[in-house]
């Protein structure tokens, strides 16, 4: 049974993809219903599997001699992650349904989000090194495709293969990481690795965990490789809720939590992943409090809150860790999908031009301030009870400046929260622009998981015990629902920790009259530069053209010196022949 | 019978090739159709699957090689040599059909065939040579049937200098490995590979047998495209008809490093120094033809340096086999030397498609630059596929073949345990990141909503084009899917 769903998981929305793309682009109304139906159908198979989770592998398939064995295992984590990305998945696809309409092209769109949704619980449940690989590499193909989807956009196609090139940067890492795994233990099972770990060398080791840290970096767009994520933002909104808030970008978080066990005891490495969850919460949340731009606001967002995620793993709370992931992917869903139905509303995504679209989009701000209140992190909403969750594990295992920059972070929040709920929402119109309501396929997609969001938290029993039961090495206990509250809202921290949300949301009210206003020239551009970290890639980019144009002048197409380089070619092997012969 | 077996494959291209020629000069002066030479031709290529089928189940279930006579000529055969039979009848076959309306009405059409059915049955000979001089003899026969293909356009000065330089430079590798052949009997007093191995593990002087391999590994890595050696290449790939480019990409460029290979195995007493020397041309390669491919706006020598980036895998996963002394390198390299035969195959024969329709004729006014591709999927959407396809497999994303292939060099370089093998296996991965920086914006073009000016008014693709193009796609998809196919 459990073998069967998790391959449904990977194979129903492949098939969907399939069918999409045949169906054609003469025939939208089949594709929208299409799409739907697969993305559901995959949607419920997750939800089954959940309860099904065990350590044991479910599945497997020889591939021959240098690939071993493709496996699934559906265990507490994975089954989870296969949920969210099914379900935020399908929401995604019903949003898109009223998001995309009249779009050309519109089997391209979907066949690339369908293949995403297969590949992405293929990621999560893949028992093997190499098919993690394997199905990583094709959500980055589909992250690409998606985020370059407007392709006749110069800027959609150069954010595009930004986000494709610096997580296939850090993908070597991962790379590297699973060759070095299978030529010392000569497996690729994430089980034996686990198993093994102790035995394995220890310069070895940290030659994996460090490798599997830039990968999970550069995919979670976590410091150094926070730039891309932002530029992303050109992808068609969905697909932004989808891949680049609630699915893929957990990739990263997931990879550390997966492997945890075996890289915890590496010297320096629970450290070093701490303080790029540290770096990467403040840095982007301080871009964010004079972002302009709505979606961009909302992804310098989702790389802080995930900065938070992989603050807890540094912290050794693997399952707080996972906890947050959950409600965030739920709350920034449902805040990418709100601010797609504003911007489908007003055609505009510059904040400054809006304001005072409550009144037209009701439900729209009901769900969005929903949504936003997790994200600051206010009780009772799933933000909450997870951030608190991840800053109590903060306070206890890592040092108290750390500590004190992930409380700051999250007066930041509140207060870029406010400032953009504000701006989007209340005051006066600051445009002219004519705004339409949501289509009923949105509000249907906006309202469930703005019920989520009021919700997730009380399922914290059953996935803490998933996980206490089917991850071995792990070591996570149990948290009861009762033991969540009476260990949030009786610890002092709590409390001190709402008093830094309070000030931040005091600070975001008094100044609310200024957001519109550009920021100071250092501010705006540590915030353009992504802290000089754009300009670092900006310049790896031109100085690789540079190389190249530089070797281009030896291509002369001259053929004295083509006939030239044959010569002097020999000349050299012959000398160094001579030069290294006994 | 083995013996056989060879003989006709080989025997059937060549014996082909003048029949081709003749019922084409008959077909231009009594004015008979020329669809009996493209049919002969294609009949020819498709019949020369039967004794290579035959030779491939006779030494499948033992894998060990055999050795004959062949009149007064020493022949083996083993896992290279039906590799290399293997990719040229795959490719050779799917050009010829594909040509068959690519090539219409071309002045010399005849010729071209004839050629090429020649080209195929002595690549195949070159690998199944068992001693150096017949090798030489074959690559020598090789290259003259490819230079007439190279420079088919002869009315068109760039088709014309593309292949001049390649005769030029080919000849000088020649005179290179002729040299280094003088120098292994002169020392050897044999040219039988298995004795001049012999005579050369003992051989008190070593410095003369290392000359020897210097001379083999520039002469024949002319062909194989080993950077410096290279500058021939870009030319001759983009200026052939795109069938043929497919060809020299895909097989003639392996052939020679085939040859190289053979030769430099004889003298393998020193295997570790050739094995370094293989590392190290391989990273010139990857990186000099990574970076000029990202420079290229023209697709045809986009497509070109990015040859010399494969080869540049292949002479890794060979290197390493060779300095470490362990197969498995040298069976990855053969799994991408294959994988590479079909993606560069498609990836040239679908650009030919699109320049077919978009130009309407196969002779190249222009060369055909990435802004034509714009929009072109809407139009021809398989030719679009197949290309985006072999684009992504070339760049190495699952689950095509190239990622499997790519991988299992990668792991057999982490199996060697070497610190300098290892570091250039992720320096590999490096460049497979930079050849999405030319490889992806490609794609993208493709499925762009405004079509560019040539798409808009391009004519058609027929489906003897179309064919060549869905086989090997669905090969690229089935051999990443299911690599045992492969190593099995």
């Amino acid at each position: 049974m459990a073998a069967w769903l998790s391959l449904s998981l990977i194979l129903i929305p492949w098939l969907g993809a399939l069918l999409v793309w045949r169906t054609g682009d003469a025939a939208p109304t089949r594709q929208h219903a299409l799409a739907v139906a697969f993305s559901l159908a995959a949607g419920v198979a997750a939800l089954v599997l959940v309860p099904l989770a065990s350590p044991l592998v479910v599945f497997t398939l020889p591939m021959g001699a240098f690939f071993g064995e493709l496996t699934l295992v559906s265990d507490g984590l994975s089954t989870v992650l296969a949920a969210i990305a099914c379900m935020v998945g399908a929401l995604a696809v019903i949003f898109s349904v009223d998001y995309m309409r009249g779009e050309t092209q519109l089997g391209r769109y979907y066949t690339f989000v369908l293949l995403f949704i297969g590949a992405m619980c293929g990621l999560v449940l893949s028992g093997s090194l190499l098919f993690l690989f394997f199905f990583w590499e094709i959500t980055a193909l589909c992250s690409y495709a998606l985020i370059s989807f407007y392709n006749d956009d110069p800027r959609a196609v150069a954010g595009g293969v930004k986000a494709l090139i610096i997580t296939q940067v850090g993908g070597i890492g991962l790379l590297a990481g699973a060759l070095a795994v299978f030529a010392s233990t000569g497996s690729y099972q994430i089980a034996d690795l686990l198993a093994k770990a102790p035995q394995i060398a220890p310069g070895l080791m940290s030659v994996v965990a460090f490798g599997f840290l830039a990968a999970a970096a550069a995919k979670s767009a976590q410091f150094p490789f926070h730039t891309w994520l932002p530029d992303a933002m050109e992808a068609p909104t969905p697909v932004s809720a989808l891949i680049h808030a609630a699915t893929m970008v957990n990739a990263g978080v997931y990879l550390l939590a997966r492997f945890y066990p075996a890289f915890a005891p590496i010297p320096g490495w629970t450290f070093a992943v701490m303080l790029v969850g540290l770096a990467s919460a403040l840095i982007t949340a301080f871009m964010a409090l004079t972002a302009m731009d709505l979606k961009r606001a909302l992804a310098y967002s989702t790389v802080s809150q995930l900065g938070y995620m992989v603050y807890a793993i540094g912290a050794g709370g693997v399952f707080a860790s996972q906890f947050h992931l959950l409600s965030h992917a739920v709350f920034k869903a449902l805040l990418f999908l709100a601010a797609g139905a504003v911007i489908h509303g007003v055609g505009t995504r510059d904040m400054r031009q809006m304001g005072g679209l409550g009144a037209r989009m009701p439900l729209v701000r009901v769900v969005f301030v929903i949504g936003a209140l997790a994200l600051a992190g206010l009780p009772f909403f799933n933000g909450f009870w997870s951030k608190e969750l991840i800053l109590e594990e903060g306070l206890k295992h890592t040092p108290w400046w750390a500590y004190g920059g992930m409380l700051l972070g999250a007066g930041l929040t509140a207060f870029y929260t406010l400032r953009m709920t504000w701006m989007v929402f209340f005051g006066a119109a600051r445009s002219e622009r004519h705004a339409h309501d949501a289509g009923m396929a949105m509000k249907v997609a906006l309202v469930a998981l703005a019920a989520g969001t009021l919700l997730t938290w009380l399922a914290v029993g059953g996935f803490s015990g998933l996980m206490e039961e089917s991850l071995p090495y792990h070591q996570i206990h149990a948290l009861g629902l009762p033991g969540l509250v009476e260990e949030i809202l009786l610890a002092p921290a709590t409390y001190g920790a709402l008093g830094v949300m309070a000030l931040g949301l005091a600070l975001g009210w008094l100044l609310r009259g200024r957001a519109g206003v550009s920021p100071p020239a250092l501010v705006e551009g540590l915030s353009r530069t992504s802290f000089g970290f754009d300009w670092l890639n900006g310049h790896t980019a031109r100085g690789v053209h540079h190389l190249a144009a530089l070797l281009q002048k030896t291509q002369t197409g001259q053929m004295n010196w083509n006939l030239f380089g044959i010569m002097a070619a020999l000349a050299a092997v012959l000398l160094v022949l001579w030069w290294s012969a006994p | 019978m083995s013996i056989a077996s060879l003989t006709l494959l080989i025997g059937v291209l060549l014996g082909a090739s003048p029949l081709v020629y003749l019922l084409g000069r008959l077909a231009v002066r009594l004015g008979w159709g020329m669809w009996l030479a493209r049919g002969l031709a294609l009949l020819a290529a498709l019949a020369a699957w039967a004794p290579f089928v035959a030779l491939w189940q006779q030494f499948a279930p033992t894998g060990t090689r055999s050795l004959f006579f062949l009149g007064n000529l020493w022949m083996q055969v083993d896992a290279l040599s039906l590799l290399l039979a293997g990719m040229t009848l795959t490719l050779g076959t799917l050009v010829i059909l594909f040509s068959g309306a690519y090539m219409a009405g071309e002045t010399g059409e005849e010729k071209y065939y004839a050629m090429l059915l020649a080209m195929m049955g002595l690549i195949i000979g070159l690998g199944s040579a068992g001693d150096l001089f017949n090798l030489w003899v074959w690559f020598e026969a090789m290259a003259v049937s490819s230079y007439l293909l190279v420079a088919f356009y002869r009315e068109q000065p760039a088709s014309l200098e593309a292949g001049m330089k390649y005769l030029t430079q080919s000849a000088v590798g020649s005179v290179l490995a002729l040299l280094g052949i003088a120098v292994v009997l002169g020392q050897t007093g044999s040219l039988d590979l298995d004795q001049v191995l012999a005579v050369a593990r003992t051989a008190e002087n070593q410095m003369p047998l290392l000359a020897a391999g210097a001379l083999f590994l520039v002469g024949f890595g002319v062909k194989a495209a080993l950077v410096p050696l290279h500058t021939w290449l870009p030319d001759a790939h983009s200026q052939a008809p795109s069938g043929i480019s497919a060809m020299l990409s895909g097989v003639v460029i392996q052939a020679g490093l085939v040859a190289m290979l053979r030769a430099l195995a004889a003298l393998a007493g020193q295997a570790v120094t050739w094995g370094a020397l293989l590392l190290f041309f391989g990273a010139l390669n990857m990186l000099l033809g990574n970076l000029l491919a990202l420079r290229q706006t023209q697709v045809k020598r986009m497509l070109a340096f990015s040859s010399l980036s494969h080869m540049g895998y292949i002479l890794l996963g060979f290197g390493a086999a060779w300095w470490s002394g362990s197969a498995a390198g040298a069976q990855g390299a053969m799994f991408h030397l294959f994988t590479h035969m079909l993606m560069k195959g498609l990836a040239f024969l679908s650009v030919g498609a699109l320049m077919f329709a978009l130009f309407h004729h196969a002779v190249q006014q222009r060369p055909l630059v990435g802004d034509d591709l714009n929009g072109a999927a809407a139009r021809y959407p398989m030719a679009a596929l197949a290309l985006s396809v072999s684009l992504l497999a070339l760049a190495g994303l699952p689950p095509l073949a190239g990622f499997m292939s790519k991988w299992q060099i990668f792991v057999a370089g982490f199996q060697t345990g070497d610190g300098m093998v290892m570091g250039l296996v992720v320096f590999a991965a490096f460049n497979s990141v930079l050849s999405l920086g030319y490889y992806a914006p490609l794609v993208n073009r493709l499925y762009r909503r405004t079509p560019s000016v040539a798409v808009g008014a391009g004519g058609g693709i027929p489906w003897t084009m179309q064919v060549p193009l869905v086989i090997l796609t669905l090969a690229v998809f089935v051999l990443g899917l299911f690599p045992a196919i492969f190593s099995g």
